[in-house]
């Protein structure tokens, strides 16, 4: 089943070509959109939404034209924007409730919607307040809960952890995989950063200057660029030279060596190979992908 | 929203009102389309310009304003009944009130568009199935409905005060008449040029301002300009004067060009080709009006 498609999607801006001939199909699930800053992130979703008009190419949401259908599409999707939309002297209910009437609920189940909403992204009696006092957390859960009032069939999260610390930026992964799973909901989430995107999604969809950089299932993508990086007090080269001699692949990088993990019975052999060569080991740690990897990497999609 | 039905017979001994975790549910109730949506939307703002559905502070410029409106017509009414003459006129009363309509316009107009604009709240109207036109639309409806409510409901009020006191002779049904077509005139044109101006700035203060200056300009030009006409003279032109008030420009196009009232200015209004060009100016500026708001709207929807 496919939620959404793009197919030769392009977005030219006068000064700037925000999309070019960008081709995507996206599944049911957590589907993350990764990109530096103005890399057409917030442009696609705005197409998707039916919002913008593409220059060129054509797109499909839950099987509808955008540019034919887009008022059919704001129906059944959700959109949570990047930036604050919250005005300060509403209460996050009030401003909730509003919303879901702008979604064609009735006044009664536009209540009832919001106050489950809330409480499933978690707030609780802050919610009687004005949102003018409410920490970034709070701001970002009501920006998410006015994205899921209408209960659509498939939410654009954009950059939903922006601006969260490290234990909100947790609540709020843990969340939008919930959203995904139990609520039973399709998530576009974008982010800057891939190694968030990993923990919570299906699938990855990777583009840069409008163009699709890569686009694969999760397993895929730690699969082949899984690497353990290993640091050690001193003899970096003898330890290369060993575990190269054991045919593993190794490269340096500053006081550091990155092995590719071709199998579990890798790590034995960086252990070993620590052992007998005698050396302090200082840390071994999983390599965590970011998005500068996948920008170094040919584009071999 | 309970999740015990009210007929379930709890169990011996198990507490009545807990609260079970069910999980998420789905939402397969009727979902209404643009129209009902903007319809909400028309209402929601009405009421917020009245100050209803917000914190008290918000309520007292409206109300004091409310208030001050039905003043002459209950005063009208107590002298009606002590007396038994007629004080305030119908036609005559948004002319005499036009500083507290003017106010009014003013204070609650940026309301209705500044903190959508200023807190960047559009794109959420927008990712739903309503259309730009239809929020541009529903804001407009509701502006104009309070200024129509404001000079309406004194107007009726007196009207009936005049039936229950019942003065000799027939009462003046053909003023109220005519007074309740202007009241939709000032209603629309005042709401346009009200809420476009205001349209103009993210800030409610600078949007007040705004809408304050542009009456007191208006007025100002216009009883300098006539008084200075008159004193060489020139009546024509001291009648064309007032127009530039947009109070005496709907008095001149409606209440006395269409319907024959009493000009309520100091001086008469032009006559013949006046009356055309009275209501092509008052129609001309609501168009002009709702343009600018287009133009604003589409430049905001973009960003």
């Amino acid at each position: 089943m496919t939620i959404l498609a793009t197919e030769g999607l392009s977005r030219r801006f006068p000064r700037v070509t925000a999309l070019d001939r960008l081709t995507v199909t996206v599944g049911p699930g957590v589907t993350g959109l990764v990109g530096a800053n103005g890399a057409g992130k917030s442009t696609l979703i705005k197409i998707l939404l039916g919002l913008l008009e593409p220059s060129e190419g054509a797109a499909q949401v839950l099987g509808m034209d955008v540019t034919a259908q887009g008022a059919e599409i704001r129906r059944v999707v959700g959109y949570m924007p990047e930036h604050d939309c919250l005005p300060p002297d509403l209460s996050a209910t009030e401003f909730t409730v509003h919303l879901a009437r702008m979604s064609g609920l009735p006044r009664t189940a536009a209540r009832e919607r919001a106050a489950d909403v809330l409480r499933h992204v978690g707030l609780y009696e802050e919610r009687y307040r004005a949102m003018g006092g409410y920490s970034t957390g709070m701001k970002q859960r009501v920006k998410l809960a006015q994205a899921l009032v209408h209960d659509p069939k498939l939410v654009f999260l954009d950059e939903p952890t922006n601006g969260l610390d490290p234990q909100g930026r947790d609540e709020m992964l843990a969340l939008i995989r919930r959203i995904g799973t139990e609520f039973g909901i399709s998530v576009l989430v974008t982010s800057h950063l891939l190694g968030e995107l990993e923990r919570i999604c299906d699938h990855v969809i990777v583009i840069d200057g409008g163009t699709l950089l890569r686009s694969s299932a999760i397993s895929e993508f730690t699969q082949t660029t899984r690497t353990v990086t290993v640091e050690v007090e001193e003899g970096r080269d003898v330890l290369a030279a060993h575990l190269a001699g054991l045919g593993e692949t190794v490269t340096a990088a500053g006081r550091t060596l990155l092995v590719e993990v071709r199998a579990p019975e890798t790590y034995d052999t960086v252990r070993d190979a620590v052992c007998d060569l005698d050396l302090s080991l200082i840390r071994m740690e999983q390599g965590r992908q970011r998005i500068e990897d996948v920008f170094r990497e040919p584009a071999d999609v | 929203m309970s999740d015990l039905s009210p007929g379930t017979p709890s169990l011996g001994g198990a507490p009545a009102g807990v609260i079970h975790d069910i999980g998420y549910r789905h939402y397969d109730g009727p979902r209404t389309g643009r129209g009902p949506a903007t319809a909400a939307l028309a209402v929601h703002t009405l009421r917020g310009v009245f100050g209803l559905g917000r914190p008290a502070r918000a309520k007292i410029i409206p109300f004091l304003l409310v208030g001050t409106m039905m003043l002459p017509a209950v005063v009208s009414i107590a002298v009606m009944a002590v007396a038994k003459q007629k004080m305030a006129g119908y036609t005559e009363y948004a002319v005499i009130m036009q500083a507290v309509l003017a106010i009014f316009l003013a204070a609650q107009a940026p309301y209705t568009v500044a903190p959508d604009l200023r807190f960047r709240v559009l794109p959420l109207y927008l990712s739903r199935p309503v259309t730009l036109w239809d929020y541009v639309g529903a804001k407009l409806a509701a502006m104009a409905a309070a200024m129509f409510l404001l000079l309406a409901v004194p107007l009726t009020t007196l009207f009936i005060g005049e039936m229950v006191v019942d003065l000799p002779g027939p009462p003046d049904t053909g003023g109220y008449l005519t007074s309740m077509a202007g009241a939709v005139c000032y209603a629309v044109l005042l709401a346009c040029v009200g809420v476009a101006v205001a349209s103009f700035t993210p800030r409610r203060g600078l949007g007040v301002a705004a809408v304050i200056a542009l009456y007191l300009l208006a007025s100002g030009v216009s009883t300098v300009v006539a008084a200075v006409m008159e004193s060489v003279n020139d009546y024509d032109a001291a009648a064309w004067a007032w127009l530039i008030n947009p109070f005496f420009l709907v008095d001149a196009a409606v209440q006395v060009g269409i319907f024959g009232a009493e000009p309520s200015a100091p001086g008469s209004y032009p006559t013949g080709i006046g009356v055309a060009a009275a209501i092509t100016i008052m129609l001309g500026l609501i168009a002009l009006s709702v343009t600018a708001l287009v133009i604003r709207y589409r430049k905001a929807a973009s960003r």
